[in-house]
């Protein structure tokens, strides 16, 4: 069992006995912060929007096809294998293309070769870059957005080139 | 006599700050767009709209089960806060928070760290309304090495369990598929070093 399983309802079940025991009227306090959740919704909305459009976009027009084939005698100079390379420059546009790209992986390859060993280890290791950037800085007004979003993307793909050479070696 | 309407006096000076603003990003993203229209133009014209449709459909599915997602964590946090353990958790961390985000701004960094607590302990969807709420906070103050902070150490995912590839790789049949756990671990860890390390390098100066 996933010991994180057990972790969720605990949290849950000590902060509400402590709550009672501070006498917090329970059910106000919790609609009071879930109301919360509706307005923050609508912000993200828009942004969340436009952003899974473009991913859309990228991957439907053969833009990442396109960029994939590119950029692969690039990636396998670095040790990621081809094959995973479009894994790789998906993975900051959508957590659920990428997620539907590694099980194809899986089953092209066998989830034991070498080849699925890097791509989880690339899926793992990096992170939904822009669909983070566009929650995260939602409606947020600010010069030199760029630089968080590339300095992301960067450490990202090292760590993919690190988790590629770790899965020959380890 | 009406006094002289407030904000003729006032818009002379209130000049709307140019769209140069976001340009980098709007440049992106105008980009990706225009490359993607041309190409669907002369490849597959029906299958435009239905990829706008299609991404916009995932925003609002998406959206609903943030939505539940949210309602279920702002409301533990609210009872947190309520029962005083927030005050208690953010007195803990806040030497910390501070050195970290350079910021002594007491909210935003109960905020931020409560956002770093809850990526450690994998939970899923709590860290998000808590990263977004520390942004703005840090970004109203005008602190945005802070918020850039926050965003890189989540864009370089700090998660401990990789729970998602370990549930896919059980079910595609590996037969050991705990066996990525470390790579990945050395390799994330080394993203969210190498992305706190770029952002204290291209740092702008203090004032």
């Amino acid at each position: 069992m996933n010991p994180l399983a057990a972790a969720v309802p605990l949290l849950f079940l000590l902060l509400f006995a402590y709550a009672l025991f501070k006498r917090v009227k329970l059910y106000d306090c919790f609609t009071e912060g879930a109301k919360e959740a509706v307005p923050l919704i609508l912000s993200l909305f828009p942004y969340l929007a436009a952003i899974l459009m473009l991913s859309e976009l990228f991957e439907r027009s053969g833009l990442s096809g396109m960029l994939t084939k590119v950029l692969s005698p690039a990636f396998r100079f670095l040790g990621i294998p081809p094959e995973i390379s479009k894994l790789v420059l998906l993975k900051p546009f959508s957590g659920s293309g990428s997620t539907a790209l590694l099980s194809e992986i899986f089953s092209a390859y066998g989830a034991d070769s070498y080849i699925a060993r890097c791509a989880c280890v690339a899926y793992g290791s990096s992170e939904t870059v822009f669909y983070i950037s566009a929650v995260y800085f939602a409606g947020i007004r600010k010069k030199r957005l760029l630089r968080p979003v590339l300095i992301a993307l960067t450490a990202d793909f090292l760590a993919v080139v690190l988790g590629c050479w770790l899965c020959r070696i380890m | 006599m009406f006094p002289p309407p407030p904000l003729s006096a006032g818009t002379k000076f209130h000049i709307p700050s140019p769209s140069l603003i976001n340009s980098s990003v709007n440049g992106i993203f105008a980009i990706i767009f225009l490359l993607g229209s041309a190409l669907l133009l002369f490849g597959d014209p029906d299958g435009f709209l239905s990829a706008l449709l299609a991404g916009g459909q995932k925003a609002a599915t998406l959206s609903l089960s943030l939505l539940a997602v949210y309602c279920v964590w702002l409301g533990f946090f609210k009872t947190l806060e309520r029962c005083g353990l927030a005050e208690r958790f953010s007195r803990l961390v806040y030497p910390l928070a501070r050195r970290l985000f350079r910021s002594d701004d007491r909210e935003a960094l109960f905020l931020a760290s409560g956002n770093l607590s809850a990526n450690l302990l994998g939970l899923p969807g709590a860290p998000t309304p808590l990263g977004i709420r520390a942004v703005r906070k840090f970004c109203e103050a005008g602190a945005y090495e802070s918020a850039d902070m926050l965003f890189v150490l989540n864009a370089t995912s700090l998660q401990l369990l990789p729970t998602t590839v370990l549930s896919l790789r059980l079910a595609a049949g590996s037969a050991s598929p705990a066996d990525i756990f470390l790579p990945t671990l050395i390799a994330t860890l080394f993203s969210t070093c190498a992305g706190v390390l770029l952002v204290l390098a291209t740092r702008r100066r203090r004032r």
